[in-house]
């Protein structure tokens, strides 16, 4: 339990997936002008990774090791993510209106975050079992979800302030997210992964 | 044009000709994979060994000791024992798990260390890998000097804004040098 | 003419890293030294190349519904060769990029160009694009790992150019340097452009 514990707090703070392994850099700093979306983004990412965690690792195992195809690694994660995607909105559309609304044009997005395939291939890396891997797909995905939220209430303020011309957009994002990024980096060496 | 049958064909052609190329390309490059992967031992039990002319991944030894397994690659020099090469790892490090390569001569000394593998601080807990750190492990033995850092009372030089790490490698020597004793010195006795 | 068009826009004129602002993990992940940067970039240029030329064939033959998955298991295809042969070859690049060779599939530089030109344009063309914007990218990720070695590390290629009593400012190896870095690159690209107007 404590492991778990220390796993999940590790995966939040102390190697945030965005601000500290740069994974999901792309929706990290293409949704995130507005809070709001930021956190439907958040939301969609940590249902898709900790689902895509679960799934690529049985299909790993079960599947890719047992018949020793360890090598088509790669071509089935990112067809599982793909497929994943389109299942789990079509899943939504289905239950929930509303939820499909909220979260409906950030589903799409997902498959090329690679923080869903880099979690997947981590799981295997690191040689973890499937609760582990369960815990850590999420914990990771929690992760995405905290520097996004942050990184939009930010942004917001951004907007507001006398930005130099040149640095206007993108740039004074990336600047914003290496202070950001700084500030997280206090927390290394809080837990061990 | 965009029937399913055609869609459903093009997507299986298209996965099957990818399968296969890539189990071409797999067995091609299954050896070299494997080659590269045993020169990277090799290199580190080199570094940290006396020069020997047999093929130490060959003679290898897994012993269990306290728990955990060490794996003794022993390298010779015209059939006579030069010393003993064990990979040794510390889950203490300041952000991750330790691997290093450990020489130790047949009577406890150590001939050499290696650091396989880290993931500290580049430029603070990073040092770990460089000779001036490493170096100092070469001809220490259990019982003759102390194997801590400086700050816990030891002989090892601590590296300035890393206590951690060096502190994380000295309990890997420790336990590989405890392991080896176990195993290896009462024999000779 | 075109053609050379075609090759040299990717360099400048839409560099995919600092004009279109694309593949920026993998940019700001391995760029702590110039050659990781450089190992990186050319790696995603192989895999560029190859799936530029490979779409651009079959673009008569693919179904517009099924395209992006077919790109998809291309390009995959191809990050699965390079990340066999540089573990074979060269291992020691091969682990100081570890997660990042398999995540060139979700590159968007990749899937980008697939989609909006090798699967409109001649296999000649498709080819110039790919090299084009391979190099532009490879050159972008040398830039930024050179500036982040130099400053943070003193040396540049692991040669020591900053001299020996050089302070080295660590925080330009760690993550948040990359971010500041790309940055502030960003930023001197756009003051650059405003100045030509």
């Amino acid at each position: 339990m404590t492991e778990i514990f220390l796993l999940i707090i590790s995966a939040v703070f102390v190697n945030n997936f965005v601000l500290a392994r740069f994974l999901g850099i792309c929706p990290y700093l293409g949704v995130s002008k507005r809070v709001e979306t930021a956190v439907g983004m958040g939301a969609a990412v940590v249902f898709v990774m900790t689902l895509a965690s679960v799934v690529s690792w049985s299909v790993h195992y079960y599947l890719l090791v047992k018949f020793g195809l360890e090598y088509l690694q790669i071509i089935a994660f990112i067809l599982i993510i793909a497929a994943l995607v389109q299942l789990v909105e079509m899943f939504v559309q289905k239950m929930s209106q509303s939820l499909y609304k909220a979260l409906g044009i950030y589903l799409p997005l997902i498959t090329t975050n690679c923080a869903v395939l880099g979690v997947s291939i981590l799981n295997i890396q690191k040689k973890f079992t499937l609760l582990y891997t369960l815990f850590y797909g999420f914990a990771a995905s929690l992760g995405f979800g905290l520097a996004i939220v942050i990184f939009a209430g930010i942004r917001e303020r951004i907007e507001l302030m006398d930005v130099p011309k040149p640095l206007k957009g993108i740039s004074i994002g990336l600047i914003t997210a290496g202070i950001l990024s700084l500030a997280f980096l206090g927390f290394s060496g809080l837990v061990k992964e | 044009m965009d029937t399913v049958p055609r869609m459903v064909a093009v997507l299986t052609i298209v996965c099957c000709v990818a399968a296969i190329a890539l189990s071409q390309v797999y067995s091609v490059t299954k050896e070299p994979i494997a080659n590269a992967e045993k020169n990277e031992q090799l290199k580190a039990i080199k570094a940290v060994l006396p020069p020997y002319d047999n093929d130490p991944l060959k003679e290898v030894e897994k012993h269990k000791y306290e728990g955990s397994t060490f794996e003794f690659y022993a390298g010779k020099k015209a059939g006579e024992l030069v010393g003993r090469a064990v990979k040794v790892k510390s889950d203490s490090g300041y952000s991750g798990t330790i691997e290093a390569m450990l020489g130790i001569a047949p009577d406890g000394k150590i001939t050499g260390l290696y650091i396989l593998k880290h993931s500290e601080t580049p430029g603070l807990g990073a040092k770990i890998v460089e000779k001036a750190f490493t170096d100092q492990f070469t001809g220490k033995q259990l019982g003759k000097c102390n194997l801590c850092v400086k700050k816990d009372g030891g002989d090892i030089d601590q590296i300035t804004g890393a206590t951690i790490s060096p502190r994380a490698v000295c309990f890997a020597v420790r336990q590989g040098l405890l392991a080896h004793k176990a195993l290896y010195e009462k024999k000779s006795e | 003419m075109s053609g050379l068009r075609e090759f040299t826009k990717g360099i400048w004129e839409v560099n995919p890293l600092l004009k279109l602002v694309l593949g920026m993990c993998p940019a700001l992940a391995v760029t702590t030294s110039a050659e990781n940067g450089v190992g990186m970039g050319l790696a995603a240029t192989f895999v560029l190349v190859c799936s530029n030329v490979i779409i651009s064939m079959m673009r008569k033959i693919i179904p517009k519904k099924v395209r992006i998955p077919v790109f998809i298991v291309v390009i995959a295809s191809f990050v699965t060769i390079v990340d066999l042969v540089m573990h074979g070859f060269f291992i020691e690049l091969y682990k100081s990029l570890g997660l990042f060779i398999p995540l060139i599939v979700v590159n968007c530089i990749i899937l980008g160009r697939a989609e909006a030109f090798a699967s409109r344009n001649g296999v000649f063309y498709s080819l110039l694009d790919g090299l084009g914007m391979g190099l532009g990218f490879t050159l972008a990720l040398l830039v930024l790992g050179s500036i982040r070695e130099i400053i943070g590390n003193g040396t540049i290629f692991g040669i020591m150019v900053m001299g020996a009593s050089y302070e080295k400012f660590l925080i330009m190896i760690l993550p948040p340097g990359a971010f500041v870095t790309l940055g502030l690159l960003l930023g001197l690209m756009n003051k650059i452009e405003m100045n030509k107007k």
